[in-house]
């Protein structure tokens, strides 16, 4: 059966689980099929299948999400919506009248933020950006006409965070193929193809946290300019793309969506065998596996380079293999070839058993959640049995021929973002040294003794530019030891903290096998003169276990000693991933004043005895 | 290219609209017009267009595109362009 065949028998499936009311059969066919580059046919069927779905079956967390759009979004609106489920999100979307992008967003008693939009999506297209520019003009003409247009963009954003403080996804320039000018068009500055290339780069460059951009020229030229460009539906019906590149945008937005909300992937799993190289290292020894040589190697070294791109941004990379732990590690160290390094591998498994029990292994030793894990195997007997034992983590479907393993793991965009930190860069090490970590503990006879040996020294320090990116990725992206689950934008962050009263701190911890880097955030906001509320308490799960909670919790009463306030307040809100934390302020002895469904509510009295928090981290003080 | 029959052209074209407005029961008349099926409007009309362009490997002209509201112009047209 063909590709399309295929999709077709999944369809008839779910329109059958649809009519038994097996509605979680139903979408988890549809889901398992989907995919962003099919046809708009098969996309409006997928589409209008999970329509059918009522949204209380699938109970998915809400987004309100706006979409404004200058030409026709009518198709790709329900497309979107099958996309985000697909991402775990159930979204109600306000679709603006057509070509009313900026009536809708300049008038603050519009209906656009009448339905309070969490996320607002604006798709323009090429024809918006207005740069009219004669032949041969002057460098600083073009400049000033680029400028001009950017900040018309900015403008709108601009209203869009003063009327109602959502996130922004503002698409860019999708550049033409036609060029009045052929190759020369490009080369210079005043040709329309010239003029857009810098409006593109302008507009990324002017767009502050808070405001994403939805790269419609990547995704217009991995589609193909002349086929994107469909022009008689422009004519017809003013559809701004190819109807058929309609899975492509609304998994674009869908993935950016995502990332926001801290969905994106963080790890990924590896197999060895026929995944990383060709061949079986146990049989064919390292001098054997196809690595670096042979169009098959040649590929399975591009598919590593890949990874280890990845891993430099800050994907974690682990191994789960079905090997000799020593064969599995040979090549890792001997291979000349080889890309990937084991010290680019935080976590390594061979072994024989299961691999479903040995990716919880891997979730348990890096404290991710398995809902953040991608599994990459050759093997589709092992897939198979992943995604039936562990639903929960991504198996990528790998193609027969290693030529594809790249185009297949980048075009899944597991790992969306929409902040880049320094922090990023060293998440990989940071997760490996836990791997040294967990072998001095082995060699300690308790824990008391092991955190000695430790030698953990915290700096905490005041908010401030250079570190807000890593505290709104803290706030934004965890789930697990995160009180509150309050979501701030880097701007959010800046404003609530310039008001008095309100503070934002941070905690780094280091300790002797290296730096754990910024791992920990408070937000702390005067609720009257005698109490103070911490409105966020967010920290990373690579330091857990490690007394850093106490050692938070004893700055916070120093802060609020210092500050003259007799009690501290904090709140536990309870969600599907933050279990984790729900006893936190019991241990720290805070007494509970009340609680509910919704949440539970803890003080502290300062007035009474407090504990004494000091553990074994030492304290130093962020350089100014 | 070899063109196809009528018969051929119409079962194809059956299973289109009965994907696309998800209704098997629709049986296809030439007299037929967009009044006969109520979730025929002009969202799912772009849909309808794109679903026939695909199976039957036709590209429409944009004039023609809003035109063709009635099944017997489709099949005359389908008649006239569509290859195996």
């Amino acid at each position: 059966m063909g590709e399309r065949e295929n999709k077709k028998a999944v369809l008839a499936e779910a329109k059958k689980a649809i009519a038994a009311k097996d509605y979680a059969l139903a979408f988890s066919a549809l889901k398992g099929a989907a995919s962003s580059g099919c046809d708009f046919a098969l996309q409006a069927r997928f589409a209008s299948l999970f329509a059918a779905i009522p949204a209380a079956a699938l109970n998915l967390p809400r987004l309100r999400l706006a979409v404004l759009s200058s030409g026709t979004a009518s198709h790709l609106v329900p497309v979107m919506k099958f996309l985000l489920a697909c991402e775990g999100l159930g979204a109600e979307v306000f679709e603006s009248e057509y070509d009313t992008v900026h009536q809708v967003i300049l008038d603050p008693q519009s209906a656009l933020y009448a339905f309070k939009p969490e996320i607002t999506l604006i798709l323009t297209n090429y024809r918006d950006v207005r740069i009219s520019l004669g032949h041969g003009a002057a460098a600083e003409d073009v400049k000033a006409a680029v400028h001009a247009a950017v900040r018309s963009a900015a403008g709108l954003w601009a209203a869009l965070k003063k009327n109602s403080g959502c996130h922004v996804i503002q698409s860019n320039a999708d550049i033409p193929a036609h060029r009045v000018l052929g190759n020369y068009e490009g080369s210079v500055p005043w040709s329309r193809l010239g003029a857009l290339r810098l409006y593109n780069l302008e507009l990324a460059k002017a767009a502050p946290a808070g405001v994403s951009i939805l790269d419609m020229e990547a995704i217009s030229s991995a589609f193909g300019k002349t086929r994107w460009h469909d022009a008689r539906f422009w004519y017809h019906s003013k559809h701004t793309f190819s109807l058929d590149a309609t899975g492509l945008v609304a998994c674009g937005a869908a993935k950016i969506i995502g990332a926001i909300k801290g969905l994106a992937k963080k790890c990924v799993v590896l197999d060895l065998d026929n995944t990383l190289w060709g061949g079986v290292i146990g049989d064919d020894g390292v001098s054997g596996i196809a690595l670096g040589d042979g169009p098959d190697g040649e590929a399975f070294a591009d598919f590593q380079g890949y990874l280890k791109r990845l891993k430099e941004r800050g994907i974690i990379l682990a191994v789960c293999s079905k090997n000799e732990e020593e064969a599995a590690r040979e090549p890792f160290l001997t291979h000349p070839d080889m890309q990937l390094k084991l010290e680019d591998i935080s976590v390594f498994k061979a072994s024989w058993g299961n691999k479903a029990d040995a990716i919880r292994q891997i979730a348990a030793e890096l404290n991710i959640g398995l809902d953040s894990m991608v599994f990459v195997d050759d093997n589709p007997a092992e897939r198979q049995l992943v995604r039936a034992e562990l639903p929960e983590v991504s198996v990528l479907e790998l193609p027969a021929d290693p030529a594809g393993y790249v185009d297949a793991l980048d075009g899944a965009m597991y790992f969306e973002t929409v902040a880049f930190s320094a922090e990023d860069v060293k998440r990989g090490d940071y997760y490996r040294d836990n791997a040294v970590r967990a072998g001095l503990q082995q060699q300690c006879a308790n824990i008391e003794d092991y955190l000695k040996k430790l030698e953990m020294t915290a700096v905490v320090g005041e908010l401030e530019p250079m570190h807000l990116p890593r505290i709104a990725q803290l706030i934004n992206k965890s789930n697990q030891f995160h009180l509150t689950t309050t979501r701030y934008s880097e701007s959010d962050l800046t404003a609530m903290t310039a008001v008095p009263g309100c503070r934002c701190v941070y905690f780094k911890l280091k300790d002797r096998f290296g730096d754990n880097g910024l791992i920990s955030a408070v937000i702390l906001k005067a609720a009257g003169a005698e109490i103070l509320e911490i409105d966020t308490w967010v920290m990373s799960c690579r330091v857990l276990a490690r007394t850093m909670e106490e050692f938070i919790c004893g700055e916070i009463v120093g802060i609020a000693r210092r500050g003259g306030y007799k009690k501290i307040r904090g709140r536990y809100l309870p969600t599907k991933k933050n279990k984790l934390v729900e006893r936190l302020y019991e241990r720290l002895n805070f007494k509970l004043i009340r609680e509910d469904p919704g949440g539970a509510e803890w003080e502290l009295d300062l007035s009474g005895p407090v504990p004494d928090y000091a553990g074994y981290i030492a304290k130093a003080v962020a350089a100014a | 290219m070899a063109k196809i029959e009528k018969d051929e052209i119409v079962r194809r074209l059956t299973s289109v609209f009965r994907d696309v407005f998800d209704d098997e029961t629709i049986q296809l008349s030439e007299e037929m017009t967009a009044k006969d099926i109520d979730t025929w409007d002009s969202l799912m009309h772009i849909t309808l267009v794109v679903s026939v362009e695909k199976e039957f490997g036709v590209k429409l002209n944009a004039g023609e595109i809003g035109k063709l509201k009635n099944v017997g112009e489709m099949l005359s047209l389908l008649a006239e362009r569509a290859s195996l």
